[in-house]
């Protein structure tokens, strides 16, 4: 999960431990980044708008290369990045339920084979 | 920038002042210092104007170079006319009287008013204008000097607009505040959960608090953080006698207001309860500061209760309740708490990353 509010990352982050999937946070680009290259991640979870001009979409980008599904969590769809738009993320707008939010970014995740 | 500015002409003499001293032989400096009075007030950026008062309908009988860029007419097209040829139907009357009786008077006034160039363009012209006399006391003219202000008034327009807005939101989420805190208060009342309603929305409300402070500088994208501190702790202190704030002027970027606020309530909460905030005589005092290695800078929030019961049970309290939700809160931010419960009371650290680089 990406997100530039701690307190909306503690939230998602108690909803995909209850969604028995291991998180990882990051609260800026360069943390998600490092995840995203370092890690075996099934689901992302992205806030667009990341404060100062700068938006989710390099972590995006990297998403889409490795193909790992991603949700795009935004309060402001009116005003999107064209850029991130264009990438085509499911876009999952503020305020949902973290819950919710979870089970659409798990909706992509093909299952494990070795658990099939 | 105008285009009515860039003529290069101010690289030769300007003649102007020999024209009108050929028509005004008893009005020219003398000698010298004369010619570069003269050259000056030609020469000057500031768009200036002579009306003589004694000829009928108070003719401009001199304009200098900037006054003839600003307004986009030749020389011989302005001397002889009434200045009144800048105005135009978007003129504001108000204002033209004020020019009138300022004339009649003989005062000096200073007057906005949208003046119309030659090519019908318009600007808003800051005219500044007032009588000359002469040694005797005697009218001699009018000077007049224009500046155009319409980028100041663009900007001033603006700012009263983000003002607005600014007001406008702050309104808007006040609101927005009082109605969740309400769904909150009242569901948990029909669910017969009142006290961890209450509990949910003091939360809520200690965000708002420090989230609105921040509606100032909105436009910043900056928060003060002493502000944020002050007003989430406000309503734990009504008389503003028993928590001490002590800090600089301490900005960071939004995210961390809402962790910072909740945090200090949580603190504050416990205060009330079970430490220096439970009894008459305990205080509180509130420290921040901006600390932390060149490159990764930090708050530092120091808060020191003193004068409260003693500790070693609230201690024990403070653990029963709601273990950690400070220690995570911090801890997604990127900051952490360091606890010490000495005799008289708790002094927490609390740490959180300064991200105060302007992108």
């Amino acid at each position: 999960m990406l997100d530039d509010e701690p307190l909306i990352l503690l939230d998602l982050e108690f909803a995909v431990e209850d969604a028995g999937c291991i998180p990882l946070t990051a609260l800026a680009l360069d943390e998600a980044l490092t995840i995203v290259r370092d890690e075996a991640i099934a689901a992302a979870i992205l806030d667009v708008s990341l404060g100062k001009g700068q938006t989710c979409e390099p972590v995006a980008r990297e998403l889409a290369a490795r193909g790992v599904p991603y949700v795009l969590h935004t309060g402001d769809l009116d005003r999107m990045d064209e850029g991130v738009r264009r990438l085509g993320g499911l876009l999952v707008p503020k305020p949902t339920p973290a819950a919710v939010v979870v089970a659409r970014a798990l909706e992509g995740v093909r299952p494990d084979p070795n658990f099939a | 920038m105008s285009k009515y500015r860039e003529d290069q002409a101010h690289r030769a003499y300007d003649d102007s002042p020999d024209r009108f001293r050929a028509h005004h032989p008893d009005d020219a400096f003398d000698g010298a210092s004369g010619v570069l009075f003269e050259q000056a007030m030609a020469q000057t950026r500031m768009a200036i104007c002579l009306c003589d008062p004694h000829q009928p309908d108070a003719p401009i009988v001199f304009a200098n170079r900037a006054f003839r860029a600003l307004s986009g007419y030749e020389e011989a097209e302005i001397v002889g006319r009434n200045c009144r040829f800048m105005q135009g139907p978007g003129t504001d009357r108000a204002a033209v009287r004020r020019i009138r009786a300022a004339l009649e008077q003989e005062e000096v006034i200073v007057v906005e008013l949208l003046n119309y160039r030659k090519d019908g363009s318009t600007f808003w012209n800051a005219l500044h204008l007032g009588p000359i006399y002469d040694a005797e006391g005697r009218l001699l003219y009018f000077f007049g000097s224009q500046w155009d202000v319409s980028d100041v008034r663009v900007a001033r327009a603006e700012e009263r607009h983000a003002r607005e807005l600014a007001r406008e939101l702050s309104h808007r989420m006040k609101n927005m505040f009082a109605v969740i805190g309400g769904i909150v208060n009242f569901t948990g009342r029909t669910r017969g959960i009142e006290a961890e309603a209450r509990e949910i929305n003091e939360r809520i409300q200690a965000l708002g608090r420090a989230y609105e402070t921040t509606l100032d500088e909105a436009s910043s994208g900056f928060i003060e953080v002493g502000q944020a501190i002050r007003s989430v702790l406000a309503p734990y202190d009504p008389q503003g006698t028993r928590i001490h704030f002590e800090g600089n002027g301490l900005r960071s970027d939004f995210s961390a207001v809402s962790v910072l606020g909740l945090s200090l309530h949580e603190l504050a909460a416990n205060a009330v309860k079970h430490g220096a905030l439970s009894r008459q005589t305990g205080q509180v005092t509130v420290r921040w500061a901006r600390n932390g290695a060149p490159g990764a800078p930090t708050i530092v929030i120091n808060w020191i209760e003193q004068g409260g019961p003693p500790v070693d049970l609230q201690h024990l309290l403070l653990e029963s309740r709601d273990p950690g939700i400070v220690d995570r809160m911090l801890a997604m931010a990127r900051g952490n708490i360091m606890r010490e419960w000495r005799k008289d009371g708790l002094w927490a650290t609390l740490r959180l990353p300064l991200r105060e680089d302007v992108a």
